[in-house]
């Protein structure tokens, strides 16, 4: 709700904030870091004049609005405090320090207006409320409102929100307090900050270039592999650095197909697609023989420049996420950008404003909500992603040492894992959260007169053309890469190691192989298995929480059962596998659910809840879309011509949504048997119940000749798969096939 | 047939008051109407019959029969949503049969029955059409159909009309008078149009805010307003500000400053304090001779004539105020002529100016 409250006469700017920051880190840098003073537990002073400035300058009449109504101020003031969060646990000092004192009266000053801005609203609130309802009158009306199916609905759809995703993670979260004797309870967070691996407070000389070259004989070899800081600090600058390249690559690639008509615009979109089908591990391994040593890249550098290119450990990681992950900004920004209604560019235009200024005033901040919920699903993608760091064998990572804890000899996840494993999800859940509160203050709803309108659509003039051909079309095919690689390798045109193309030796006995070799196909038959399974669980619990969701309007119950239903998408995959390994082995201890029953555990069962919980927030979003697309009053009618509610939503309401059931299961059942974090760690506990993914892995570094090749032509499958499942969405059921936002 | 009785109805949305200590009695059989501006509560009260919202406080009955806490599939009330809810993944006859079918009716009973009202709304031969492939006013005639069908105690209407062209509506409009005099069903209309809702009715109750300002027949809202919201919301109105003068058989005298004249109306309320209003309807001007001796006869200059086809409406300079006054369409004045016309007293009413004086008209 936007109320105004009255401000004082406006007297200081953002500027004055900036001034004052400046000031702080000024004298900061010059006293402690320069002449030595004021170091280690007085550096308080700092702080506290900052915080004091801030709260003078919010006192004599700062326009709080300012930084609210911004959309680059609001942002950093979001970044900013994830910054400092850093900056302090991982004690950074000097310039970082400076940067987030200088950060620090800006941020005072946004919280201090935020809390200044929810104590008004509820004051006025107050006051408006004129009459007095007795709370028991207000239980009474609600009451009056839910049928007994819909408290079924809220009570099965809490209970299994409880047992299976907040008990685990709770009992993760518990697991990270599990200290050694006489050491305080935040021990294992302690340790992991102090500890180099983890987190590297000084650099060797070695460490610091994140590219070496080697002289071999007569060739040159650059070689990129990036720098290590430590476990934590690598997977946020990795993740960071996906999430910055991907949302511009994305914005700019469907910013031009959302645009501008030039010949080969089609042939184009589908090749920004190719990305987007998922063969977990296949792809990172394609990226590494493109990027490798003697790979085709090598080879036309060694041509042009005379030296080749080598990128491997965290760069790769980095560049085969890029290219991974980059189509997802790109669908949210392509929808983002065709549902602008052109006229508010005519508008825009017709006030004399044209190219970048249209772009940066007008068109990217309507389309920025769209663009920043596809960057934060990269961002926890990213961080939670296991597939690159396997294939590129690189362990400094959170994701990886989380993974490598399920397969050490003992079996048994040590507590500062499920310390890191709750930094990991502290990350994530935190810019998750922070980004959907960003987003869902600047949702603008478009409001068109006159239904659809036509998207606006210019021709390209030669220079962009130039720009199409020359950086776009070389950039989307060298994207689409790691897709095709996977096909070549899988009937192998190109061999397992090396680079070369080799026509001849083309042979479909690999593909056949996963059907016909018993070491192969009963994983696969797992997968598919368990997928089913998990998919009918996930529709019928996404049924149960989307209908409640859209149809009951309690006060706080509602938005948390929507949050919870929501927030898998936040939590890494390694975390809720975590999470369950504790929860079932602490619960089921002894029973074949115990992960620490080495051989009785019933992997199966674990996995398929695991994937059920996981993977609901792509099924309940669809079947959402669909009850949202019901209007109230359909539902009514029904009720008002006798039919009891139960009755009204199997005749009336599911009728109705069926695509949208259909097309949720398709995307569940397409993002459970392509999922990667919990098959490989609960699997693996149990390989002869592990589905594909495991064994995926597994034969890639199990020393057969031909496993990549076996591993390959899975991904095959999988994408097999992928383009039926997007057939069917398109063609079939006539819906967008899109990553889904915050 | 069915005597609906609203009794101190409630109703509050967080710290809105939808309804405000709304009291109605709806007689058997009659088409009442609640009309208001959006907003006003009138849809909340209609849902509140329909069972879809519970009051606060409040009690609502179905002739002697409690039905405050009755759930809305039980009340066996049929209403014709504003988008008239028609479900497009089923044919027009199963739409109409849904609610037999939820009685579970033998299908022959369904069948002439729904072919009854199929012909009731004269919509024979559609029956397997689906809803999309019919126009906006078939689609209203199916609900209309599907609400009838079920031989409900109470029809309720929530502006129906509104999503079709003008012209579609007034034929609707008249129609729906007739099926419902047909049937003799006790229905109620919500609808923010007044031209609907004093043709169609046989009550008309005026809402604003959550309150019900005024209810009566039509022409007695109309003719008789008893605040000035009802006076300015039915029809239009000049609304002039006054001091309170003398009594005489029943009138009362009222001197206008902005007119500088003496006005002569009837006080439909008691008047108790000095500052009073003046409605005055724009049609029940006269023409007159300058010097013919009248009540409530004003000289003014023509501001602006505007003809609009049945009727000529003139903005008349009188004093410091422009009065909007309907002259018939032969009448065809110069700009800027001068103009003398007359107010029947019987037709002036004098209200208590509820306010301080709000604004210049």
């Amino acid at each position: 709700m936007w109320l105004v409250i009255p401000l004082p006469e406006r007297l200081f700017s953002v500027k004055d904030a900036f001034i004052a920051g400046a000031i702080i880190a000024f004298f900061y840098i010059l006293f402690t870091q320069e002449l030595g003073y004021l170091t280690g537990a007085a550096e308080i002073v700092w702080w506290i004049a900052a915080i004091v400035w801030a709260v003078i300058l919010f006192k004599k009449g700062f326009n709080y609005y300012r930084i609210m109504n911004s959309f680059g101020l609001s942002f950093l003031v979001i970044i900013g405090f994830i910054f400092l969060f850093f900056d302090l646990t991982l004690e950074f000092e000097g310039i970082p320090r400076a940067l987030a004192l200088f950060l620090t009266p800006l941020m005072t000053i946004a919280v201090i207006g935020y809390i200044h801005n929810k104590i008004a609203l509820a004051k006025e609130l107050k006051r408006r409320r004129k009459i007095k309802i007795p709370i028991s009158k207000r239980v009474r009306t609600t009451l009056y409102k839910l049928d007994p199916i819909m408290i079924v609905f809220i009570v099965v759809g809490f209970s299994i929100l409880i047992a299976f995703l907040l008990a685990p993670v709770f009992m993760m979260l518990l697991n990270c307090f599990n200290v050694p004797p006489g050491e305080p309870f935040y021990y294992n967070f302690v340790y992991i900050f102090t500890n180099a691996p983890y987190v590297k407070h000084y650099l060797l000389p070695s460490d610091v270039t994140w590219y070496t070259i080697i002289q071999s004989g007569n060739t040159t070899i650059l070689l990129i592999k990036g720098v290590n800081y430590g476990v934590i600090v690598n997977s946020l600058i990795n993740s960071t650095i996906v999430t910055a390249a991907a949302t511009i690559l994305g914005i700019i690639v469907a910013f031009v197909l959302a645009r501008y008509d030039f010949p080969g615009k089609t042939i184009f979109r589908i090749l920004a697609m190719v990305p987007l089908f998922i063969t977990p591990f296949v792809n990172a391994y394609a990226v590494s023989i493109l990027f490798g040593r003697e790979g085709p890249i090598s080879m036309l550098t060694q041509q042009l420049f005379g030296f080749k290119i080598w990128i491997k450990d965290l760069a790769g990681i980095t560049l085969a996420q890029i290219m991974a992950f980059y189509p997802i900004v790109y669908l949210n920004a392509f929808s983002s950008f065709i549902s602008i209604d052109p006229s508010m560019e005519e508008q825009a235009e017709n006030l004399g404003s044209k190219g970048a200024r249209l772009f940066f005033t007008v068109t990217l901040p309507l389309a920025l909500p769209g663009i920043i919920a596809g960057s934060i699903l990269v961002f926890i993608f990213s961080l939670e992603d296991l597939g690159a760091p396997i294939v590129f064998n690189y362990h400094y990572i959170m994701s990886y040492q989380i993974y490598s804890s399920f397969t050490s000899e003992t079996g048994l996840v040590s507590p500062q894992i499920a310390a890191l494993g709750f930094i990991m999800l502290f990350i994530a859940v935190l810019a998750f959260l922070a980004v959907r509160s960003f987003v869902s203050m600047r949702s603008y709803a478009m409001i068109s007169r006159g239904g659809r309108w036509k998207p606006r659509v210019k021709k390209l003039g030669w220079k962009g053309k130039l720009f199409v051909y020359l950086v776009l079309l070389p950039l989307i095919i060298f994207t689409a890469m790691p897709q095709i690689s996977v096909i070549l390798l899988a009937f192998n045109i190109i061999p397992p190691y090396g680079f070369k193309i080799q026509l001849d030796k083309a042979t479909a006995k690999y593909f056949i192989g996963i059907f016909t070799n018993p070491t192969y196909y009963p994983y696969i038959r797992n997968t598919l298995m368990y997928a089913a399974m998990a998919v009918v669980l996930a529709t019928i619990i996404s049924i149960i929480i989307a209908y409640s969701v859209s149809r009951t309007k309690m006060r706080i119950l509602t938005p948390v059962m929507d949050t919870l239903a929501t927030i898998p998408l936040a939590i890494p995959g390694l975390v809720i596998a975590l999470g369950y390994y504790f929860f079932f082995s602490t619960f089921f201890r002894g029973t074949p659910l115990d992960p620490t029953s080495v051989t009785t555990f019933q992997a199966w069962i674990v996995l398929v809840i695991a994937y059920t919980i996981r993977k609901l927030p792509f099924v309940v979003r669809s079947v959402y879309a669909g009850f949202q697309q019901v209007h109230e009053a359909l539902e009514e009618a029904s009720l008002n011509l006798g039919a009891s509610r139960t009755k009204t939503i199997f005749r009336i309401v599911l009728p109705m949504i069926t695509t949208y059931i259909i097309s949720g299961i398709i995307v569940g059942f397409i993002y459970i048997t392509t999922e990667v974090s919990t098959s490989i760690t609960i699997g693996g506990l149990n390989p002869a119940q592990a589905p594909m993914t495991f064994i995926m892995r597994e034969f890639f570094y199990g020393g057969t000749v031909h496993g990549v090749q076996y591993v390959a032509s899975m991904g095959v499958l999988l994408i097999i798969f992928q383009l039926i499942a997007v057939v069917i969405i398109t063609v079939v059921l006539k819906q967008r096939y899109a990553f889904i936002g915050v | 047939m069915t005597r609906v009785r609203l009794e101190n109805i409630t109703k509050v949305y967080g710290s809105v008051i939808a309804v405000d200590r709304v009291t109605l009695e709806i007689e058997s059989g009659e088409l009442f109407t609640l009309l208001g501006p959006s907003g006003c509560g009138k849809t909340t009260t209609l849902r509140i019959i329909a069972g879809f919202e519970v009051p606060e406080e409040g009690k609502i009955y179905f002739d002697d029969e409690d039905v405050t806490f009755l759930k809305p599939y039980r009340r066996n009330t049929a209403m014709v949503f504003q988008n008239y809810a028609l479900w497009p993944h089923m044919t027009v006859f199963d739409n109409i049969a849904y609610g037999l079918r939820i009685k579970k009716l033998p299908p022959e009973e369904i069948r002439r029955r729904v072919k009854w009202a199929l012909e009731l709304v004269k919509l024979e031969g559609l029956e397997n059409r689906y809803p999309l492939q019919l126009s906006g006013g078939q689609q209203q005639r199916v609900a209309l159909a599907r609400a009838l069908v079920v031989e409900p105690r109470v029809l309720l209407l929530d502006e129906p009309l509104s999503n079709l062209d003008a012209k579609l509506r007034i034929e609707m409009r008249e129609e729906i008078k007739k099926l419902q005099r047909k049937l003799g069903i006790t229905t109620v209309y919500v609808t923010h149009d007044q031209l609907e809702a004093m043709s169609i009715s046989d009550r008309i109750a005026v809402m604003n805010k959550g309150k019900v300002l005024q209810y009566g027949p039509p022409r007695q809202v109309y003719f008789r307003p008893t605040s000035l919201f009802v006076a300015d919301f039915l029809g239009r109105s000049n609304i002039l500000y006054g001091k309170a003068g003398k009594y005489h058989d029943g009138y009362i005298d009222v001197y206008i400053p902005d007119l500088d004249a003496t006005l002569t109306g009837v006080p439909v309320k008691e008047i108790t304090s000095s500052n009073v209003a003046v409605v005055i309807r724009p049609e029940i001007a006269r023409l007159v001779e300058k010097n013919q001796q009248v009540e409530n006869k004003l000289t003014g200059k023509i501001d602006l004539a505007m003809f609009l086809g049945d009727k000529v409406e003139l903005r008349v300079g009188v004093g410091k105020s422009s009065l909007i006054i309907y002259m018939s369409n032969l009448y065809e004045p110069a700009p800027g002529s001068e103009i003398t016309f007359y107010f029947p007293k019987d037709s002036l009413i004098v209200l208590p100016a509820e306010k301080p004086l709000m604004k210049e008209q």
